[in-house]
C-alpha cells in the first residue's frame, strides 16, 4: 500500500520539477545511440565545471549553463564521450557512438549492476559470441571455451558427441562437493547435471559417474549466445554466496534492437574423424606363437592367408566417418517500446563410432518490452530437445560392453562379423564382441528442456541525482531426460547369466526455480563522486526426482522393459532450498577510485541446520592512475592497479547430513540394511576466501593490453568424502575435514598488431598456473574414494602439504607420489588477421604444460598383448614391469591447434548485383577443430576422465571414447 | 528529497524483514531412506524383522570376490575376467604385493563389517525397545551374536587377524590376532547359545534357513559354527562337544545346512560364483569365468565323483589370459539363484575327522574321512594312519569337498603348507592371508 503513494508522490515530483529550473541559459536536445534509441542517464556536464545533469528516459535533457559559448560533455557507459560546443541556448541533439573498444566494455559485478570494464576490480573474462562460435562449429558451451579464458581448467571427459566437460575456474574448490561454476543465463540457475543411465548394471561399472554421461550444459545452443562473462575466484563471485565457490559463469543469450529486422541464416556442414588412431600391433608369425603358443598362430595364419591381413578392430569400431550438420534462422529487430530475436537451431551429428550421435533441437524468443516509463520487462524463453547416443566405452567390469576394454583383448585374427543369418559369433578372448555391440546394444538419451527467465524493471525514482529501480526476475529450468540402455539377450556376457538380456529406462525430472528482488539505488553525490548501491534477496528451489527401471531376461528381440522376467526399479528424489541477502555499495570517484564492499548471508537445506545464515563479505579497489590530474604519459592511457578480497561458500551435498539404511530383501519380505554412508548432521559449508591482486595496461590507446592478475584463495572446512575403517559397519564418511589454498598466476596481452585496410592482426595470448596445496587435514591422509582405482594402480590421495590433485600409488609396499594432474601451466594463443577487407583467417593454439594422466587403458591392452608398441624392446621391457602406478603414469602436456578458420565475406557488390536488396551479405568459410595436437601421450587424448566432470576425476584413463577432429564448411547470409 | 530515501529504504526493509521471516526452512529428513536413529530407541516388531532380513542380507556381501580370491592365492582356481588384478597381484606377478586399498582386499573386509554392523545395531534395537518379551529379546540377540561370530571367523580365515570390539563406531577396539578373534568368536557363539536356548524367534528367516529358522534348531548353526571355530582354534574336544549339538550327522545328507539365498531383483544379490558355461568352441565363456587350476584336476583320484560334478572341460583349453590357462572351469553351481552354504554336514563331518584327529581319536577319524570317500565315489582310505597320515588326508578331502568355497587358503595357511602349493609363471609369488584395509589405519 505504501508503494502507491510514494509513487504517486514521485510523480508529482517529476511533473514539477521542470517548474523550479526555469532558467535563461538553457540548453536541452536529446541524447540518441547511433540506431536511434535514446539514452538514458547520461550524464551532460557543462565542461571544466561541476554542473551537470543526466537524460531522462527519452534520452532528453536540460542544462543550465553558465554563459556562452560552452562546450557539453555528453558521456554514458558504453558509449564514446562527446564534446559539443554550443554556442546559444536551443536544442541540441546528440548522437553516441557504441564503444567499440574492450576498455568501455561493460561486465556485471553485482546481481543487479553492472561495471566499466576499465573500472573492474576484478580479472573477469568475457568471451564475445564472435569468440565462442566465430570461427568454428561447436557443439556445446564449455566445449567452446577452450583458450579463450584464463585460469580455467577444461577437461574432455568423453569424445562422445554431446561432450562431456569438467570445468574448473582457479583449480579445485570442492573434493566431493559440486567443482563446476555456477551457470546463470539470462538470470536463470541452469543445471549442468550428468545423469547416469543405469547403464553400470550391464557393464559392471563401479559407480554411476563411470557411466560417461554427458553433462547437460549441452543442451545451451552456443549460437544463442551473445556474451559470456566468466567470475572465476571468490572475490569476483562473492555476491553469490554460497553457490559461488567453483565461479559463476553469467551468459547473456542474443537481445533484438530497434530498426529494421534483420534475418540470419547459417548452415554449416562438417565431418568428424577419429583425431589420433593408435593402430595395431604389428604382428607376426613368430610373435603370435611366442606370445600365445601354436593354436594361435595358426589362427593368425589362418586369417592371413584368406584376407590378406588381420581385421583392424580400431579401424573398424572408430573409424567411421561422422557427418555434422547444423542449420539456424534468427530474426531479430524491434521499435521503440518492444525489441526482439526469435531463432532455431538444429545440429545433428554422427559420431566416429557407427550408431553414435548427437541431435539437439533449440528454439528460443528474448522478447523485451517497455511498458512504461516506470516498469519494463523482459522475457527469455528457451526450448530444447537433445537427444544423444554414446554407446559404450569406460570403465566396466565383466559387461563385455565398452569397446576400448573389448579391443583390448581382441586379437586381431578372432573373426566377429556376423555369419549369414546374421548370427554374431562370441568372442573367444573377451566378455562381449565390439562388432555385435556397435551394431545391436543401445545407450541413448533424449531431453526436453524449457528454460523461461522473466525480469521486471521497476524505475520508482528517477532525479538528476539519484535513480532508484527494482529489479525482480524469476527463472524456471524445467529439464525431462529420458535415459535408455539397450543389451540384448544374444549378448555374450549377463550380470544375471540365468536373466539374459538387459534394459534400463531412466524417468528424470529436474526442476529449478529461482527468484531474486533487488534494489539499486544509483546516488551522484558529484559529478566526480558516484555511487551505487544495491540490496536483495535472491531464493533457489531445486527438485530432482530420478527413477530407473532395469529389466533382465528378455524376450527375444524385445525392446521394452515390460518384456522381461526379472524387473527391479530404483528412486532417488532430492530437494533443496536456498535462500540469501546481500547488500553491496560501489564508489566511483572520478573514474580514478572505485571501491566496492558487499556483504552476503546465505542459508540452505544442504547445510546441518538449514536456517543458520553464513556471511560473506568482499571488498574492493581499483584505482585508474592514468585517470589521474598527474598522468602525463599519453601512450599508456590505462594503467590501473586493483586489488580484491571477497569469500564464498559451497554447501553440502545432498544427502551429507543422512545416516540412513536402505532397503534389501533376500528372496522375501523387505528389509533395511546400512547404506554405508555416516552423514554429518552438524556439516557446515564449505568457504572459500580469495585475495586478488592485478594490472591491467593499455597501450597506444588500447591498442595493446596487458592483464595481469594474482591470486590466492583458499578453501576452509572442506567437506570430504573418506573411507572409514571398514570394521565401523560404514564405508565411508561425509564432514568437514581440511583446508586447501590454490595460488595462480593469469597473464593476458592483446594486441592490435596491424591495423592498415587490407591488413589487420589481432593476437592475444594468454598464460596461466595454479597451484594447489592441502593445507589441514584432521585425520590422516586417505586415498579419495571413487577417484581412481586403489593405491594398487594409483589413485588421488589426500594429503597435508601436498596437491589435491597428486597421484600416490603403492610402489614396493611403500605409498609414493607418481604424479601430479595439474598443469605447470597452461597458454592459449589466439589471432584473427584480416586480408584485403573480405578474408578472415583466424586460429587458436592452446597448450598445456605438465601434468600427468595414468594411463589405464594401457594395462587392459598390455595384458590382452595388444599395446601397438609390444613389437618394440621398450613395450617389451614395460610388459615385465610391475603392473603398479608408476608403469602407467604420463605425462600428458599437449599443443593443439584447437581451431582454425578462413573465411570469405562476399563483396557487398556482387551480393547485390545477385540478389538484388534482398540479401545484405554473405560470408562463406571453412574450419576445423582440434585440428592436430603434438603430445607425448601414448593414448587417444592427453584429456580423459574415467570419472565424468565431478569432483577429482580428470586424469585417469580406461577405455575413453576417442576424440575427433572436425572439419567443416559454413555458409552465413544476412537478409 | 531525503524522506524518499527514507521511505524506499523502509519499503524495503519491511519486505525483506517480512519474507525472511516467513521464509523458514522445515528440517530436513532423508526422502530416500529410514534414518538409522530411527530404530534405536522403541523399535516395533516389525522394525526389528527388517533388520533381522538386513542382517541375514547382508551376511551374503563380499562372497565371490572372498571365495575367488583366497582360490586364486592358493592355487586352485583362476579367475578370467574384466580386472587384471585377478591373475596379477593375487599371484605376486612378476614380484608385484598384495594392494590394502584394492578391491580384493577390502570387499570382504567392508562387506562383514557391514553385516556385523547391522546385527550390532539390529541388538541396540532389541535392547531398547519394549515391544518385546525378554524371551522374544533373546531370540534377537542370539540370532545377531551368531551371525557376527560366524562373520569374525570369516575375517580370521582371510586376514589373519581381525578387529572385534566394533559396536561404537566412534571407538573401535584394537585389531587382534587370529587367535584372540577365534577365541573371542566362541565366547560370543556360546553366549548366543544360551539366549538361543531361553530365546524365541518372532521373526522367519529365508528359505536358505529351512529347517534352521527356530530358536531350537538355529542353535544346531550356532553349535556347528562353535565346532568351526574349535578346530581353527586347534581345541578337538571342544569341536567334538561342539558337534554334539550340531547338526552334524556322520550318516546322514552331507548337503543338510543352512545356506545363503540368491534371487535376482534390485534389492537383492545373485550368486556371483555362477558363471555361464561354455557349450562350444565358438560360445566359449572366457571373459568371465572361473577356470579350475590343473593341478585340481589332475591331483585327483581316479573316479572322484567331485570332480566331475564340480568341474568341466572348457571347449578350447588352449584360450588364455595373461598367460594363464586350464583345461576346466566350474560347475559348481548350476544358476546364479543357486544356495552356497554356510556350513553343510560334509563339512562338519570333515570337522569331525579333524577334531578327532586332534584329540587322538584316530579310529574315528579315519572313520569320518571314508564317510567322505565313499560318497565321492571313492573307495575307504587306505594310506599311512598315523596323525600325520590321516592329517594329509582330510586336507586332501577338505580340498575337493569344499573346493572354491574359501577354505584352500585358510588350510594351506594354518597348517604351514603354504610353501608347496605350486607356482605356475616365473617371477609369481604365492600369499596367504590379504592384507588389512588401508582405511583401518584412519
Amino acid at each position: 500500500m505504501k508503494q502507491t503513494n510514494f509513487n504517486y508522490r514521485v510523480f508529482l515530483f517529476l511533473l514539477l520539477f521542470p517548474c523550479f529550473v526555469f532558467a535563461q541559459n538553457t540548453v536541452t536536445g536529446k541524447v540518441s545511440a547511433e540506431n536511434g534509441d535514446p539514452v538514458p542517464f547520461a550524464n551532460v556536464i557543462e565542461k571544466g565545471t561541476t554542473n551537470g545533469t543526466t537524460t531522462d528516459f527519452d534520452g532528453t535533457y536540460s542544462i543550465d549553463v553558465s554563459g556562452f559559448p560552452a562546450t557539453l560533455e555528453f558521456s554514458s557507459l558504453g558509449y564514446t564521450t562527446v564534446e559539443q560546443q554550443v554556442s546559444a541556448s536551443g536544442a541540441v541533439d546528440v548522437t553516441l557512438s557504441e564503444a567499440a573498444q574492450a576498455l568501455e566494455e561493460v561486465i556485471i559485478t553485482g546481481l543487479g549492476t553492472s561495471i566499466k570494464r576499465a573500472n573492474a576490480a576484478n580479472a573477469v573474462s568475457s568471451v564475445s559470441a564472435e569468440e565462442l562460435v566465430g570461427t568454428t562449429g561447436q557443439t556445446t558451451v564449455d566445449g567452446a571455451l577452450y583458450g579463450k579464458v584464463t585460469g580455467v581448467n577444461i577437461t574432455a571427459s568423453s569424445g562422445a558427441p554431446g561432450g562431456g566437460f569438467a570445468l574448473r575456474l582457479r583449480g579445485i574448490s570442492s573434493i566431493n562437493g559440486n567443482n563446476q561454476p555456477l551457470i546463470i543465463v539470462d538470470g536463470v540457475y541452469v543445471n549442468n547435471v550428468e545423469i547416469p543411465s543405469g547403464l553400470r548394471f550391464a557393464s559392471g561399472a563401479n559407480r554411476p559417474n563411470e557411466e560417461n554421461a554427458a553433462n547437460r550444459l549441452a543442451d545451451l545452443d552456443p549460437n544463442d549466445i551473445e556474451d559470456i562473462e566468466i567470475l572465476k575466484g571468490s572475490s569476483a563471485a562473492a555476491i553469490y554466496g554460497q553457490r559461488g565457490n567453483a565461479g559463476v559463469i553469467i551468459i547473456t543469450t542474443k537481445r533484438g534492437s530497434r530498426g529494421k529486422t534483420k534475418i540470419n541464416f547459417a548452415q554449416d556442414v562438417g565431418i568428424q574423424v577419429i583425431a589420433n588412431p593408435l593402430g595395431l600391433r604389428p604382428w607376426t608369425a613368430q610373435s603370435v606363437e611366442d606370445v600365445f603358443g601354436p593354436d594361435e598362430r595358426a589362427k593368425y595364419e589362418a586369417v592371413i592367408n584368406a584376407r590378406g591381413e588381420l581385421y583392424d578392430y580400431e579401424d573398424i569400431i572408430y573409424g567411421e566417418t561422422g557427418f555434422i550438420t547444423e542449420t539456424r534462422l534468427s530474426a531479430s529487430g524491434g521499435d521503440e517500446k518492444t525489441k526482439f530475436y526469435v531463432g532455431g537451431g538444429f545440429r545433428d551429428e554422427a559420431g566416429i563410432i557407427k550408431n553414435t550421435g548427437f541431435d539437439r533441437l533449440s528454439l528460443r524468443a528474448n522478447i523485451d518490452h517497455k511498458i512504461s516509463n516506470t516498469f519494463d520487462v523482459t522475457s527469455t524463453s528457451n526450448y530444447v530437445r537433445s537427444n544423444s547416443s554414446r554407446s559404450f566405452t569406460g570403465n566396466e567390469n565383466e559387461g563385455g560392453l565398452s569397446y576400448g576394454y573389448n579391443l583390448a583383448f581382441t586379437r586381431p585374427w578372432n573373426n566377429l562379423f556376423p555369419d549369414a543369418q546374421g548370427n554374431y559369433p562370441f568372442n573367444p578372448t573377451f566378455a562381449g564382441n565390439p562388432v555385435f555391440v556397435r551394431d545391436k546394444a543401445i545407450n541413448e538419451d533424449s531431453n526436453n528442456r524449457f528454460i523461461q527467465g522473466l525480469t521486471v524493471n521497476t524505475k520508482i525514482l528517477t532525479t538528476d541525482k539519484n535513480r532508484v529501480k527494482l529489479i525482480t526476475s524469476a527463472g524456471v529450468d524445467y529439464l525431462s531426460n529420458e535415459t535408455y540402455v539397450y543389451v540384448p539377450e544374444t549378448h555374450q556376457s549377463h550380470p544375471d547369466p540365468d536373466n539374459p538380456g538387459f534394459i534400463a529406462v531412466g524417468n528424470n525430472n529436474f526442476t529449478q526455480f529461482n527468484a531474486q528482488a533487488i534494489g539499486v539505488w544509483n546516488y551522484n553525490a558529484s559529478t566526480d563522486l558516484a555511487l551505487t548501491t544495491q540490496a536483495g534477496m535472491t531464493y533457489l528451489y531445486q527438485d530432482f526426482d530420478n527413477v530407473l527401471t532395469t529389466g533382465s531376461g528378455l524376450l527375444a528381440g524385445q525392446t521394452n522393459v515390460d518384456n522381461s522376467a526379472v524387473q527391479a526399479i530404483f528412486q532417488t528424489k532430492q530437494r533443496e532450498q536456498d535462500f540469501g541477502m546481500f547488500g553491496q555499495v560501489e564508489a566511483n570517484y572520478k573514474d580514478q577510485f572505485i571501491a566496492t564492499v558487499g556483504y552476503r548471508l546465505d542459508k540452505s537445506t544442504r547445510n546441518g541446520d538449514p536456517n543458520e545464515y553464513y556471511g560473506f563479505p568482499k571488498a574492493s579497489l581499483a584505482v585508474n592512475l592514468a585517470n589521474m590530474d598527474f598522468w602525463t604519459v599519453d601512450a599508456l592511457n590505462q594503467v590501473k592497479l586493483r586489488a580484491a578480497y571477497g569469500e564464498t561458500g559451497n554447501p553440502a551435498q545432498f544427502g551429507s547430513t543422512f545416516t540412513s539404511y536402505v532397503s534389501t530383501t533376500i528372496g522375501g519380505p523387505a528389509g533395511q540394511t546400512l547404506g554405508g554412508l555416516k552423514g554429518d548432521p552438524d556439516v557446515q559449508p564449505e568457504t572459500a576466501r580469495e585475495f586478488e591482486f592485478g594490472l591491467d595496461l593499455g597501450v597506444l590507446d588500447s591498442r595493446i593490453n596487458l592483464e595481469a592478475t594474482y591470486y590466492n584463495k583458499q578453501v576452509d572446512d572442506l567437506i570430504l568424502t573418506r573411507t572409514l575403517p571398514g570394521s565401523s559397519g560404514f564405508t565411508q564418511e561425509r564432514t568437514n575435514l581440511a583446508d586447501l589454498k590454490n595460488t595462480g598466476v593469469e597473464l593476458a596481452v592483446t594486441a592490435d598488431v596491424f591495423q592498415s585496410e587490407d591488413f589487420a592482426w589481432n593476437t592475444r595470448v594468454q598464460w596461466y598456473k595454479n597451484t594447489s596445496e592441502v593445507t589441514r587435514l584432521d585425520v590422516p591422509a586417505f586415498a579419495q574414494p571413487g577417484a581412481g582405482f586403489g593405491t594398487g594402480l594409483g589413485t588421488f590421495f589426500i594429503e597435508e602439504g601436498q596437491p589435491v590433485t597428486q597421484l600416490v600409488g603403492n610402489i614396493d609396499g611403500e605409498l609414493q607420489q607418481v604424479g601430479d594432474v595439474e598443469p605447470d601451466f597452461q597458454m592459449a594463443w589466439s589471432n584473427n588477421i584480416t586480408l584485403f577487407q573480405d578474408w578472415d583467417l583466424s586460429f587458436l593454439f592452446q597448450m598445456k604444460e605438465g601434468g600427468d594422466n595414468l594411463n589405464l587403458s594401457r594395462f587392459l591392452t598390455d595384458l590382452g598383448q595388444t599395446s601397438e608398441d609390444l613389437e618394440t624392446p621398450e613395450g617389451q621391457a614395460r610388459l615385465a614391469s610391475p603392473t603398479n602406478a608408476l608403469r602407467f603414469i604420463e605425462d600428458a602436456s599437449y599443443i593443439r591447434l584447437r581451431e582454425a578458420a578462413l573465411y570469405y565475406n562476399v563483396p557487398s557488390k556482387f551480393v547485390e548485383s545477385v540478389f538484388g536488396g534482398n540479401v545484405e551479405g554473405v560470408r562463406m568459410g571453412v574450419s576445423g577443430r582440434n585440428i592436430f595436437t603434438i603430445t607425448d601421450y601414448s593414448s587417444y587424448d592427453p584429456e580423459t576422465s574415467v570419472n565424468g566432470g565431478a569432483g577429482l576425476s580428470s586424469g585417469i584413463e580406461v577405455t575413453p571414447f576417442p576424440s575427433a577432429t572436425q572439419v567443416y564448411f559454413h555458409l552465413n547470409v544476412n537478409f | 528529497m531525503k524522506n524518499i530515501i527514507r521511505n524506499i529504504t523502509l519499503v524495503g526493509m519491511t519486505t525483506a524483514a517480512l519474507f525472511v521471516t516467513s521464509c523458514t526452512f522445515e528440517e530436513v529428513v532423508d526422502p530416500n531412506g529410514p534414518s538409522v536413529d530411527g530404530v534405536q530407541s522403541e523399535a516395533s516388531i516389525g522394525q526389528l524383522n527388517e533388520l533381522v532380513v538386513g542382517v541375514e542380507s547382508s551376511a551374503r556381501n563380499g562372497i565371490a570376490i572372498e571365495t575367488t580370491a583366497s582360490g586364486t592365492m592358493a592355487r586352485e582356481l583362476y579367475l578370467f575376467d574384466a580386472d587384471p588384478r585377478n591373475t596379477g597381484d593375487l599371484l605376486g606377478k612378476n614380484g608385484i604385493g598384495l594392494d590394502n586399498n584394492s578391491f580384493y582386499s577390502t570387499a570382504q573386509w567392508n562387506g562383514s563389517y557391514r553385516c556385523i554392523k547391522n546385527a550390532n545395531l539390529l541388538i541396540s534395537a532389541a535392547n531398547n525397545t519394549s515391544a518385546i518379551t525378554n524371551g522374544e529379546r533373546n531370540g534377537y540377540l542370539g540370532f545377531a551374536k551368531t551371525i557376527i561370530a560366524y562373520e569374525l571367523i570369516q575375517m580370521a580365515k582371510s586376514y589373519g587377524q581381525a578387529r572385534v570390539d566394533v559396536a561404537d563406531e566412534e571407538n573401535l577396539g584394537p585389531i587382534v590376532g587370529e587367535a584372540e578373534v577365534l577365541a573371542a568368536a566362541r565366547n560370543m557363539l556360546n553366549e548366543a547359545n544360551n539366549e538361543l536356548n531361553s530365546g524365541t524367534f518372532l521373526f522367519s528367516l529365508s528359505a536358505g534357513f529351512d529347517g534352521f529358522d527356530t530358536a531350537g534348531t538355529f542353535s544346531q548353526f550356532n553349535r556347528a559354527v562353535a565346532a568351526m571355530a574349535a578346530v581353527y582354534a586347534g581345541d578337538g574336544p571342544g569341536a567334538l562337544s561342539a558337534l554334539g549339538g550340531s547338526h552334524f550327522n556322520l550318516n546322514g545328507d552331507l548337503s543338510n545346512g543352512p545356506k545363503h539365498l540368491f534371487a535376482p531383483g534390485g534389492n537383492d544379490a545373485l550368486n556371483g560364483l555362477f558363471k555361464l558355461p561354455s557349450t562350444s568352441v565358438e560360445d566359449q565363456n572366457n571373459g568371465d569365468q572361473i577356470i579350475v587350476h590343473d593341478s585340481w584336476i589332475n591331483d585327483a583320484e581316479a573316479g572322484d565323483l567331485r570332480v566331475a560334478a564340480k568341474s568341466a572341460p572348457r571347449p578350447d583349453p588352449s584360450a588364455s589370459l595373461d598367460d594363464l590357462t586350464g583345461t576346466h572351469e566350474t560347475r559348481l553351481y548350476g544358476s546364479s539363484t543357486d544356495f552356497i552354504d554356510f556350513i553343510r554336514n560334509e563339512e562338519l563331518v570333515l570337522i569331525y575327522a579333524e577334531a578327532s584327529i586332534l584329540a587322538g581319536n584316530l579310529g574315528n577319524a579315519e572313520n569320518g574321512l571314508n564317510v567322505i570317500r565313499n560318497a565321492a565315489g571313492l573307495a575307504n582310505y587306505s594310506g599311512d594312519t598315523s596323525a600325520a597320515g590321516l592329517t594329509n588326508e582330510m586336507l586332501n578331502q577338505r580340498r575337493y569337498s569344499l573346493w572354491c568355497e574359501n577354505h584352500r587358503m585358510y588350510d594351506m595357511r594354518r597348517y604351514g603348507r603354504s610353501g608347496t602349493l605350486p607356482i605356475d609363471r616365473a617371477g609369481d609369488q604365492v600369499f596367504n592371508q590379504l592384507p588389512v584395509p588401508l582405511a583401518e589405519e584412519n
